[in-house]
Formats: structure tokens, sequence, C-alpha cells
């Protein structure tokens, strides 16, 4: 073995090189990440938002030449935050934010206070998830925590080594996730998210022991393909488009509310927020120039970005149907929802939804995507519909964001999301529009029809990859070779007779005879229900449908 | 005692047919065209028979007011045994009705029309006829009545917004349908005939106990009646609800005519009331 670099406790530089070690695994797995979702669906793309999570993280540290490591963590946690992705990436920004808290006012860590922040790290992401489930990414954080601890109170105890037990804590633990749930069990796999954090811990380790030929020649790896980045589509009041500013400030004692209280004054959209060493700045606005000067006195200016947003107006204009724009709404409530696929847009938005942030299933939004639509719509209280379960937790995360008053529907799936947004009324104050949405959405069912993306086993149900498989509520239920079939059995399940109107969205995939035939077998065995064909353009869905 | 004064009002009272001779009410009916083909609203033409028809109609037929000297003709024969006239009629806003009797009345010379824009349209106009032929002259008949009219209000649940669409009364923007679900729209024709969106709900089973809950928020009322196109049985439902709850009151059931019927398509269901 190489002998380790020379290292005796974590400064801001080492750990900056640590973390960008850390992208560099990650970066260079995270497809095998993605390969292990459990889920026989086209699932939320585990390393794909944890990486982009880790990139949005690191983006801000590769700036900074601080020379302490509790800067270093601060930006890390701010700029996780900003950027966190599906669960797993918000779990990951927790993470760094008990472990900024954990180093706070450190400038060095000694092994010991190293296995203490992962420990620190390890429980804060415990606390931020309502119902922890063992067996996930949060047990393989704990696990970690645990074994860097043992490692730190021997009596020849180095960084390296700490950080070599927290990785292997880590795999040890993930290769245990199976044990812990039936359903990474069933599927034959470890747990996605657990496996992604292991990477990260391993690549810190690969950076300070600095020993591996490999892992140097990865380190010019090609940043994966992206998906593209979420779009909010806005309606802002007239006037006053000018300029989409954003921009980081670099200083200290940096004052958000004082900041944002002058930048307030010069345009709309207005959102300010990090740390006192680190703020970031966006708004909308026709005199850049001015802010971007008032800015520069209170430090330094990074990452300056000016978007002129006539184009996106007029997009905006163009589309149709916009029941939104009627005039402001009496009770001052906006709703943002997340949505994709071009009929499900023009649904919700013909609805009165007021912004779309552009994701779903595949294609989880990040909490900076939902904050920055919060922040455009004209309204101080804002309900948001995430509209897929792996968008929920990001979705949460907005709330302690901005000084709008912001409430989260959980809406799990598209007919969720349209129940309840039928519900708002424009004249009704907030809480009570929260209360009858939530109502109404958790008295639809909805069906989703797929394809398996791998052999797996879950409730009960076997399925081969390819194989037609038919959802209730998120729950796999039936599976087969055809869609008609699939959705025969699985309105069968439900029990047709409690139930009047069937709406199907139809899929981008979906093939004109395989609606045909869909709605005829929907029709021939179940009289009983009307049926409603909506073009919901959606990806991997060849049908969503709503029953109710 | 003999009334002396007169009780006119046009189809869109949809008025229960005892109701014109129990209370000596004359109706003047709009027209319908189906093509070339127009036809008298309640006269040439049945509610049973114009939703049959507009079912079987490739297009969608227009509506028409009556014409002044349709008009003049009544107020004519009225003078001779009676000595004034209220005319009580559809909101100006949403027809030409009002202003085809003010300019009927002013040809008929000696005798005095006072024309009511009721500011609402179907029964609730049949509710200011009542009120109107119980007073004791034309004076009082005419206070009494437009002291109500703010009052008057019309709860449609549409079963879709097609009709009131292509009649171009109301957008699917202003009904809050800016979309291209089928839902079903809960409407309030409210003060100066001003459609106004209460709710939208997915399913008619769902929409109808909507449609009762907004009216017993509306309470107390003076008068109400249940309207409907096409759906007696849900309407006699309805009624039989709200007469348990309010056994002073008539609460008749009522079909919705051509000519609102043209507008609301069928199976709609109306609330209709007189606010207290």
């Amino acid at each position: 073995m190489v002998a380790a670099l020379k290292v005796t406790g974590v400064d801001g530089p080492l750990f900056k090189r640590a973390l960008l070690g850390s992208l560099t695994w990650l970066s260079a797995n995270h497809e095998e990440v993605n390969r292990l979702n459990v889920f026989p669906v086209p699932d939320g793309d585990t390393g794909t938002n944890m990486l982009l999570t880790l990139q949005s993280a690191v983006e801000d540290v590769k700036e900074s030449n601080a020379a302490e490591v509790s800067k270093i963590a601060k930006l890390a946690s701010h700029g996780s935050l900003m950027g966190a992705r599906g669960n797993s990436g918000v779990i990951l920004s927790q993470i760094f934010r008990g472990f900024a808290r954990a180093v706070e006012g450190k400038s060095s860590l000694t092994p010991g206070e190293l296995a203490a922040a992962f420990e620190e790290a390890a429980n804060a992401a415990y606390r931020a998830v309502n119902k922890p489930t063992e067996g996930t990414i949060l047990t393989v954080a704990r696990e970690a925590g645990r074994a860097a601890s043992t490692a730190a109170s021997s009596p020849d105890a180095n960084v390296p080594r700490v950080i070599a037990a927290a990785a292997a804590g880590a795999r040890a633990a993930v290769q245990k996730t199976p044990s812990q749930l039936q359903i990474l069990r069933d599927a034959g796999v470890v747990d996605a998210g657990g496996f992604g954090l292991q990477l990260i811990l391993e690549g810190m380790l690969k950076t300070v022991e600095e020993s591996d030929p490999a892992f140097a020649a990865l380190a010019d790896v090609k940043k994966p393909a992206l998906t593209p980045a979420a779009q909010v589509s806005l309606d802002l009041p007239e006037g006053g488009w000018g300029y989409c500013t954003e921009f980081l400030i670099e200083g200290t004692n940096l004052d958000t509310e004082r900041i944002r209280g002058q930048i307030e004054s010069l345009g709309n959209s207005v959102l300010v927020v990090g740390e006192p060493e680190l703020v970031k700045v966006h708004v909308h606005t026709d005199d850049p120039t001015s802010v971007i000067n008032l800015a520069g006195g209170y430090g330094k200016v990074l990452k300056l970005n000016v978007g002129d947003m006539s184009t996106q107006h007029k997009r905006i204009l163009e589309s149709e149907g916009a029941a939104g724009s009627n005039g402001p709404r009496p009770n001052g409530v906006g709703i943002v929802a997340v949505v994709a696929g071009k009929g499900l847009v023009d649904i919700f938005r013909g609805l009165g939804v007021d912004a779309i942030i552009q994701g779903g299933q595949t294609m989880n939004p990040s909490t900076q995507d939902m904050l920055n639509a919060i922040e455009s719509v004209p309204y101080g209280e804002v309900i948001l519909l995430p509209n897929n379960g792996n968008v929920i937790a990001a979705a949460k995360q907005v709330l302690g964001l901005t000084k709008k008053r912001v409430h989260v529907v959980e809406t799990h799936s598209v007919p969720q999301g349209v129940s309840a947004v039928v519900a708002f009324r424009p004249e009704r104050p907030g809480e009570e529009n929260l209360r009858a949405m939530k109502a109404e959405a958790e008295r639809v069912q909805t069906i989703e029809v797929t394809h398996a993306v791998r052999d797996t086993r879950s409730n009960g149900v076997k399925v081969k990859k390819g194989d037609v498989i038919g959802l209730i509520n998120d729950r796999l239920e039936f599976a087969g070779d055809d869609y008609a079939a699939v959705v025969k059995q699985a309105l069968g399940k439900l029990g047709p007779d409690g139930y009047e109107l069937v709406t199907v969205y139809r899929g981008e995939q979906a093939s004109d005879a395989e609606m045909t035939k869909l709605e005829s077998e929907i029709r021939t065995n179940y009289p009983g229900l009307e049926v409603e064909v909506q073009q919901g353009g959606q990806q991997h869905y060849p049908f969503i449908l709503s029953v109710e | 005692m003999k009334r002396t004064f007169a009780v006119v009002t046009d189809s869109t009272a949809d008025l229960p047919v005892e109701w014109r001779t129990r209370y000596g009410i004359e109706v003047v009916p709009l027209k319908v065209l189906f093509g070339h083909d127009t036809l008298r609203d309640g006269v040439d033409m049945t509610s049973d028979e114009f939703f049959t028809r507009l079912a079987a109609s490739t297009s969608l037929p227009t509506t028409s007011a009556p014409s002044p000297g349709e008009f003049a003709e009544v107020y004519r024969r009225l003078a001779q045994d009676h000595d004034g006239c209220i005319s009580i009629h559809i909101g100006a806003r949403l027809s030409a009705t009002a202003e085809a009797a003010r300019v009927g009345a002013e040809a008929v010379e000696g005798f005095k029309v006072n024309v009511i824009d009721s500011q609402t349209v179907s029964m609730p106009m049949a509710f200011l006829c009542r009120v109107a032929a119980e007073c004791g002259n034309l004076d009082e008949a005419t206070a009494a009545v437009e002291q109500r009219v703010p009052k008057c209000r019309v709860l449609a649940l549409l079963d879709t917004l097609r009709f009131l669409e292509m009649g171009g009364r109301l957008s699917r923007t202003q009904a809050m349908i800016g979309t291209m679900l089928d839902l079903k729209p809960l409407l309030l024709v409210a003060e100066n005939a001003e459609i106004k969106p209460v709710d939208r709900v997915r399913t008619r089973s769902r929409a109808i106990p909507r449609m009762v809950e907004f009216f017993r928020s509306e309470m107390p009322v003076e008068a109400v009646g249940v309207m409907h196109a096409q759906a007696p049985d849900e309407a006699e439902r309805i009624a039989a609800e709200l007469r348990r709850e309010l056994p002073n009151l008539e609460i008749p059931v009522g079909q919705i005519g051509c000519v609102l019927g043209t507008h609301t398509g069928p199976q709609a269901l109306g609330l209709v009331y007189l606010k207290k």
C-alpha cells in the first residue's frame, strides 16, 4: 500500500478536496445506483438525484478558498439544500446540514471531532424524516457514524482511518439493507440511497489516501448527461418583466433580511437566502446594474447570471387557457404544481395553477426549482402540489426557505393533484381550501399502467422486465402483457360499483389502437362507469387513470 | 275584489302552468330558432319536445326576444279590462326582452306599463309575479317587486358548460373551468344578472349535495323552487329534502323552458330563490 498523505486534521482545503473526490466517485458510479431502484417502475433515479444534489453542494464549495472546515461545510450544507432533488437528495442535504452544525466554529477537525460530526450528520438526517425507515440511507449514515467513532477511540486513530472506517461501516450497512427491508429482499437488491452514501464516503477516502490509480484516472470524468433543468413557467403580473438576476454574495456578517429589504425596492420575486458568509440572491428586475452595485457593497458577487425574461414571457403568452390570469384572487392564495407532459400541464394551467414546475416520476425537481416557482407567483400564500410520492420530501423542504406562507398538499399522483386543484376556491381562505383539497385528493383512486424495468417481486406479484404492470395507489397489484387487461383487473379490484367516473390520461407511448381497446374494455365490462379520455402526454406511463 | 292591474312576464320565468290561472299572469313567449324554424317558447314547443329536438340537432339553436310589436299587442289587449300593468322580464344583461317590452309599452297610449328588469332568469321571476299579483294596486306591486329584485338568485348546476359557452353568455375561464376536463360547474346568477362561479365538481352525484349545501348557506329565503332540464327525479328528490326543512314554503318543481334550455343544455338542475 502506498503511504497515505500526511493528514493530521480536516481543515477547509482538505474537506473541499474530499467533497470533490466524492463527486468524482459518485459521478462515475451513479448509473449503478440508478439500476438499484427497487420499485419495478422507472423510479426517481436515486443516483442521478444524489449526484445533482452533491453537484450543487460542491458548486458553491469550489469557489471558496476558506481555510476553515466550518466554512466549507456550511457552503456544502447550503448548496445541497438549494439543489436537493428527490427523497435521497433531501436526506443527503440534511446529512450535510448536520455535519455543518457539528463543525460550526472549527477551523480543523481532530479524528474524534470528525467522527462526532459524522454521527451528528446521521442524527440530523433521522430528525428530518417523519417516519424513519431502517434499511435505507438513514441506517447507512448511522452505521458509518458509529464505525467512525469506534475508529476514533482507538489510540492510533488518524483522519484517514476514521474516514476508512466510516466507508467500511457504510458498505457493511448497505449489504445488510435487504435483511431490513422486505421490498429490497424481494427485488434482490441493496438500497440505492444507502449505496449512494457509501460511494460518497469512499470518494472522500480515495482523496485522503491519494493512492488509488484507478481513482486518479477518473479525476477528469465526464459529467453525466443531466436531465433537462426543470423549467418553471410563470404567470407574472403585467409589466416589470425585465431580467431574472441571480448571484451569490460572499462576505462576512451578511444580513439576509437587510439585503432582501433593499433588493425588494428594485424588483419583484425577490429571494435572498443563505448564511452570514454566503447569500444567494434571486430577483426579477428592470435594472440589474443597480442590484449588482448594491450587492457589491456587501461583498464579492459570484456566479452572476442575468437572463432576459422576454423569451419566457412570450412562451407563456402563447400558451392557452391560463385560467389563473383572471385577475388577482380574493383569498390571495396562489397554486404551484409539479407536472410533466404537455396535456397534463395544460390541464393544470386550465384549472388555475399559477406556476408549473416541470417534473415528476423520472425528473424530480429540486427544492430550488420549487422555491423559484413559489417566489414567482404574485401571492404571499402558496399551495404546492408535488403530485408524486418522490417529490413530497423535496417539496416540504421549501417551507423554511421563503417568507411566503407555503402549504404542501401531499398529492402522490396526477389524479390526486387534479382533484385537489379542482377543489380550490379563489374566494375561500387558505386553511379552508387546504382542508377541502386534502379531502378531495384522498377521495380519488389512482391506477397507473407502465412497464416493469427489471425482474422483480413486489407485493406478492412476480414480474419480468418489460411486463405491463398496474399499480393502484402506488402499490403494484397486477402484471400482464396487455394494458386493457391490466386496467380491467385493477378496476375490478377497486370495485366499480363504488365509483362513477373514470378519467383516462393517455401517455405519450399509448397508440390509438391501445387507447381504443382500453376504452372499449372499460365500457364493456363496467357499463355503470362514465369514461373520459384526456391527452396527458406523460412519459413512462402509457395510462394513468383517475377513479372517483 | 278584482285586481285592477295586469301582471305580465315572459317565457323565461318558467312559471308553473297552474300559476297562470291561480294568479292571473300573462306570459309572452321568447323564440327558439332551429335553422329556419322559429318556435315560440312553451307555445309551439314544450320543454320535452325541445330537448328531444336538441339531442337530434346537428347545430345548436339560437334564441330571440319577443318583438316590441308583440308586447304592444298584449298590452293593448290587457288595456281593455285593466287600468295598468306590471311587466316583469328576464335580466336586461341576458336578453333584449325587457327593452322590447319598454318600446312596446310606449306604443300603447293611455295604458300605464311598469316594466321591471328582474336582473335574473327563471322561476325567481315567477316569484316576483306572485308577489305583484298579491298586491292591491300597481304602485304597491311595483314597490314590492322592485324591493325584491336584488334578492333573486339562481343557483345552477350544469351538466356541461358547452351550451352556455356556445351561447356566448360565459367563458370557461369565467366559470373557473379553463380546462379540457369535463367539470360540472355550479353557477350563481346574482344581482344585476351577474353570473358567478360557486364551485366546480368532477361528478354529478357529488355536485348535487354541494348545490344544496350552498343553498343552505344562503338561507333564510322567502321563496324557493327547484328547476330541471330532463332530470325530474333528481329535482323531486331535492325538493322533497327541502320541503322537510322548510315546511312552510310551497317549493314548486319546474321544467327549464326552451329558451333557457338552449343555454343550460340537458340535465341542468337549479335551485331558485328569493333571499329574505
